[in-house]
Parts: C-alpha cells; sequence; structure tokens
C-alpha cells in the first residue's frame, strides 16, 4: 500500500518538501550527497529577506518559509522520513508511478542516531569534525583521508558505539512512486574569464568565499582579511554579472546576485569598521521588495560605479589594482582595493544533467524545466516528477519554500482517493 | 609598476584613468552637511534629472553627472563647473527625482563651496558688485512705462543705503567688494 516519494537534495526545497510530505502521512525518502543537510543554504551566513542567520532560525518560526531549525529537527524523529545523506542515485528505471532506483550510500562511519556530540573523538583524531553546533543530522562527521592513530582510539572510547571506521559503501535498491528533484544550483567559478583573474590572483573571490569570510562561525570569526598576506580588508570592490546575461556563459540573470552582493555590501558597511564598498554594475536587479537593499546600501555609503571592469592586476599595495569604466561618466577610474568580489552565476549543479536525463526531462540552460512550457505549473516536470527550489532556476529561500509546498499540494492531490 | 622604463607590452589603456586615492572621499559627507545635501546617497543615478534639465543639452557634465562625481569625491572638479552657475534653479530635476534627491538645492550649496574657496565666474561677481554698489540689481528709471501707468518718476521712498549697509557685512561684501 505504501507508495514513497523519493526527494532528490536535501536543502531548503528539500527539506520542507520531505518534512511536509511526511507530515502529511506519505513515505518519504530524503537523498543527500553531503553528510550535513541545509545545501548552500548553509554557506551564506546571513540570508535575505530576513537577514536572519542560516544555522538558526529560533525567533523567526512564524514566518511562512523560514522554518528551517524546525525542519531539521524533524529529519531524523518523523517516523515516515528516511533521512539518506552520503549518499547518490545511481540508476532510475521503470515507469512513471513506479520507478526503480538504485541508491549509492557512502561508508556510513558515524550512526546519527547513536553520536550524542560528546567531542570525545574530536579529542583523539583531526579526522572528526563537527560542521556546525546546529547541523543536521546531529553528529560527528568522519573524513577518512584524514585518519590517523586516534581514531581508532576515539571509536574505542566514543561512549554510545556510534563510530564504525571499517564501514563499507552500499548500494540499496527502492521502489518509489514520485520523484522530487530538488537538487539545488552551484555558484560557477569564474576561472575562465580572463579579465577578472580569478584563481590566479588571489584576492579575486566570489560572493559565496565572501560570505563565508563575514560568517562569524567561520574559520576567521567574519574578520575580513587579504587571502595573499592576512593584511586587513580596507576597500572591498564588487563586480555584478560575471557569467550571467552573458552569451558566452549563461544568457539568464542569475536573478538573486544583485541581493546577496547588496546584503554582503550593507554588512561590510554597517557591521565593520572603515571598511569602504564599491559595486559595479550594469543594472542592479534588487526585484520586488529587495530594493530596500539598494536604498540601504545607498544610504551606507556603498559606491556604485555603473560600467564594466577594464583590467585586475596585484597593486604595489598587496591589495588588487582594479580599472573602470564608468559609463555614466564616460571615464575610467583606478581604484586599490584590498579584495574583488564576483558575483558569479548559479549554474546547474553538478550531476544535474545526468538526472535530467535518466528521468527524461525537458532541460533550460542545465537546469530542470517544466513538463509543460505553457503551464503555469511549473513544478511539474515529468509524469510522477516535480521539481523545486533552485533545481528549476535561481530563486530566493521563500521562492524554494513555496514551490516545495506546491509539489506537496500537487502530490497529495494526486493521490486523492 | 613601471611607468615608463618596460616597453615590452602594450599600454594598459588609452585614457588614463582618474586615480580614486587622488579624489577627496568626504566629499560627499561635506555636501550631506550642507543644508539640502542630506538625500545626495539615495542616487541611483537613472538621469531623470538629465532628461528634466532645459540646458543640459549644452553642458560637458551633465545634472546626474554632477551627483556622480560628489559621490565619487571628485571635489575640484565639480567646484570649478561652469555647470554650477549656469543652472536657471528651474527646479523641474528636483521636482522629477524619484529618489528625493533636492539637485537644484545642492546646486546652490555648490554654488555656496565654490564660493568659500573665490571660484566665481567673472559675470557673477560683476552681477554681486553691481548688487553692493546700487543695493539693488534692477535700478528703477523714470520711463514710459510708469508715466503710462500715472505713477511718478521715482519709487517713493525706496532707499537701498540700509539694504547696502546689510550687504557689506554679508559674504556678498566679503566675495565681492574685497579688493
Amino acid at each position: 500500500m505504501s507508495h514513497p516519494v523519493l526527494i532528490i537534495g536535501a536543502g531548503v526545497a528539500g527539506m520542507t518538501a520531505a518534512v511536509e510530505l511526511a507530515d502529511s502521512g506519505i513515505q518519504t525518502i530524503l537523498v543527500e550527497r553531503k553528510t550535513t543537510v541545509g545545501g548552500n543554504a548553509l554557506d551564506l551566513y546571513k540570508a535575505f529577506p530576513t537577514d536572519d542567520c542560516f544555522y538558526c532560525f529560533e525567533g523567526n518560526r512564524w514566518r511562512p518559509g523560514i522554518r528551517k531549525c524546525f525542519y531539521r529537527s524533524a529529519l531524523l524523529d518523523q517516523p515516515n522520513l528516511v533521512l539518506k545523506t552520503n549518499t547518490t542515485i545511481k540508476e532510475i528505471s521503470g515507469e512513471p508511478g513506479s520507478f526503480t532506483v538504485v541508491l549509492s550510500v557512502g561508508p556510513q562511519y558515524v550512526d546519527a542516531a547513536k553520536c550524542i556530540m560528546c567531542g570525545v573523538c574530536l579529542e583523539h583524531s583531526k579526522a572528526f569534525d563537527i560542521v556546525s553546533p546546529q547541523c543536521q543530522p546531529q553528529a560527528v562527521t568522519y573524513d577518512p583521508s584524514k585518519a590517523d592513530d586516534g581514531a581508532k582510539r576515539a571509536a574505542e572510547e566514543c561512549p554510545t558505539k556510534a563510530i564504525d571506521l571499517d564501514a563499507e559503501p552500499s548500494e540499496e535498491t527502492v521502489n518509489v512512486a514520485d520523484v522530487i528533484v530538488a537538487t539545488g544550483y552551484h555558484e560557477m567559478q569564474p576561472v575562465n574569464i580572463d579579465e577578472y583573474g580569478y584563481g590566479k590572483i588571489p584576492n579575486v573571490i566570489t560572493q559565496l568565499e565572501l560570505a563565508q569570510m563575514l560568517d562569524p562561525n567561520g574559520v576567521a570569526g567574519g574578520v575580513l582579511t587579504r587571502p595573499s598576506d592576512g593584511e586587513p580588508v580596507r576597500s572591498v570592490m564588487m563586480v555584478q554579472c560575471v557569467g550571467s546575461r552573458d552569451e558566452n556563459y549563461y544568457p539568464y540573470c542569475s536573478k538573486i546576485c544583485c541581493v546577496f552582493a547588496l546584503k554582503h555590501a550593507n554588512i561590510i558597511v554597517l557591521e565593520r569598521e572603515n571598511i569602504s564598498v564599491s559595486v559595479v554594475y550594469m543594472d542592479i536587479r534588487t526585484y520586488d521588495r529587495h530594493e530596500r537593499y539598494y536604498r540601504e546600501a545607498r544610504e551606507a555609503g556603498v559606491n556604485f560605479i555603473r560600467g564594466r571592469v577594464q583590467i585586475v592586476r596585484p597593486s604595489t599595495s598587496g591589495g588588487v589594482e582594479v580599472v573602470v569604466y564608468d559609463s555614466l561618466l564616460d571615464r575610467y577610474l583606478r581604484f586599490d582595493a584590498d579584495l574583488f568580489v564576483l558575483s558569479s552565476a548559479l549554474e546547474a549543479p553538478e550531476g544535474g544533467s545526468e538526472i535530467i536525463k535518466a528521468l527524461g526531462l525537458r532541460e533550460s540552460s542545465g537546469f530542470v524545466a517544466p513538463a509543460n512550457p505553457e503551464s503555469e505549473e511549473r513544478v511539474i516536470v515529468g509524469d510522477h516528477v516535480y521539481a523545486c527550489g533552485t533545481a528549476l532556476g535561481p530563486a530566493e529561500v521563500p521562492e524554494s519554500v513555496t514551490q516545495a509546498r506546491a509539489v506537496v499540494s500537487k502530490i497529495l492531490q494526486s493521490r486523492r482517493g | 609598476m613601471a611607468e615608463t622604463d618596460d616597453k615590452t607590452g602594450p599600454p594598459v589603456t588609452l585614457i588614463e584613468p582618474i586615480d580614486m586615492t587622488k579624489l577627496d572621499p568626504n566629499f560627499r559627507k561635506e555636501i550631506q552637511n550642507m543644508p539640502d545635501g542630506d538625500e545626495v546617497n539615495a542616487c541611483f543615478a537613472c538621469s531623470t534629472c538629465t532628461a528634466a534639465c532645459p540646458i543640459a543639452n549644452q553642458w560637458k557634465y551633465k545634472p546626474h553627472q554632477l551627483i556622480r562625481m560628489i559621490l565619487l569625491g571628485m571635489r575640484e572638479e565639480v567646484l570649478s563647473s561652469r555647470e554650477i552657475w549656469e543652472c536657471l534653479t528651474c527646479f523641474q530635476c528636483q521636482e522629477r527625482c524619484p529618489q528625493g534627491v533636492r539637485v537644484t538645492d545642492i546646486i546652490f550649496d555648490l554654488r555656496d563651496l565654490a564660493s568659500e574657496e573665490g571660484k566665481i565666474p567673472d559675470a557673477v561677481k560683476f552681477l554681486a558688485k553691481e548688487l553692493l554698489e546700487k543695493g539693488q540689481l534692477y535700478v528703477v528709471t523714470a520711463d514710459w512705462e510708469r508715466e503710462d501707468l500715472d505713477l511718478e518718476p521715482e519709487v517713493p521712498g525706496l532707499s537701498t543705503d540700509e539694504f547696502k549697509e546689510i550687504l557689506k557685512r554679508t559674504r556678498t561684501g566679503k566675495i565681492a567688494g574685497g579688493e
């Protein structure tokens, strides 16, 4: 009688769909490639539109779309929900409504149900790590590539015997009625766009890398320093539309980069001491209510330069010399920036095309496309196949959550007697 | 970077860029602290002001560019520009600005700042001198218009002496009557 639903990807959209389906009494299998759920959202530090820290949304449960803590804590305790971390899709076959899916389950070194995060293993071996205090599942992770002598002792002394160093990868076959693709996005690594020097000049970084630098829980504790020499950052320059709206890379607008770039600009100008920020742009597309980020950034003194970058190269002061063409003034400007941040295109994730192929879905610029382009039902991407969140293309968090709920609603409607 | 000795590569750029470190990053603050400049940061360079301006087609720097130059810190160039003196003060730009920037009022502020530094065009200085000497810009003379209207040749009771006295002690007096 059971007609389980398979959800691929445990990011914002996947988690939302999983918990809401399970709560509706439907058997749900949530598959995640990484050892911790949360997806890209974990690396964003503060998330728009509420500017809350993604680690903990405790104060925002009442807000629609912002209930991540609640979802995460439900992942292990909800009896209808099976979470499979460290797992990828190997093969999909069968008919719509009755798919046979082979899962490659990575070695489960730490039993999340047993781990109490006491930290004994961390004292003995560097191979163990806690991704964040709020990570889900609430368990340490083990990286076999860092295995050392202490690992064995850690396994022996683990008070709940949660560690199994001899764990092997395995395969598992499941039969599911519906598949939800929630594979998310990936930030393009703009190594091929020569003029920006990414990958060659150490002080040239991407917005996601900046978000991790700004994160107080991150390695640097939220202090901005130059990657090249560790000197404190005094000036930051950002450039928008790197690889987006560019027929040589991705023709579409990545939609949310303007908002998160300005979110970062505001954090730097308002929450750090004496750091100036300039943003080079073609159009600022802080759509809808996000216009407030643009207004706030201007009022905070962020310097906006409409134009494009001519040249980027290391400067004598150890930073980056940037020459910008200001198209409003029709003049060239030379800046000395400590950090040069690229708002790089959001692209389809690695492995996304295999899933699209395996399920026979339509594709648009690498992302999953709706089954019927004329239809308003964007989340229906095939027969018994749905997609939500950034698997469908760049989206903000509330939009991902709305789409996930639309998928849940569609599945529940299709099963109504 | 070697400027001239290194001839291995082509020139970086044909036009020498404006060196941002040589500009005055506090100029924006200075304008904000003037009576009408509080909103200058809100400008998003839509160029509505330039679209509204009846004479900007004659200008090297359009109104939106002047605001951009303030924000970038191009103090010298803005205060020495002829544009700030040629503004008709019709207030169209200010009326239409979608972000509430008081463009015309800022141009008045810029004139004040420029005057403080003695950067006043001769024509304006001449007018100020006239005002200082005569106490009024347009002296009313006995002419046919007054006659047609049955008015006496002189404006009764008009005395500019007191006004001239006051003007001498104002900034106009300092600027135009100095030498």
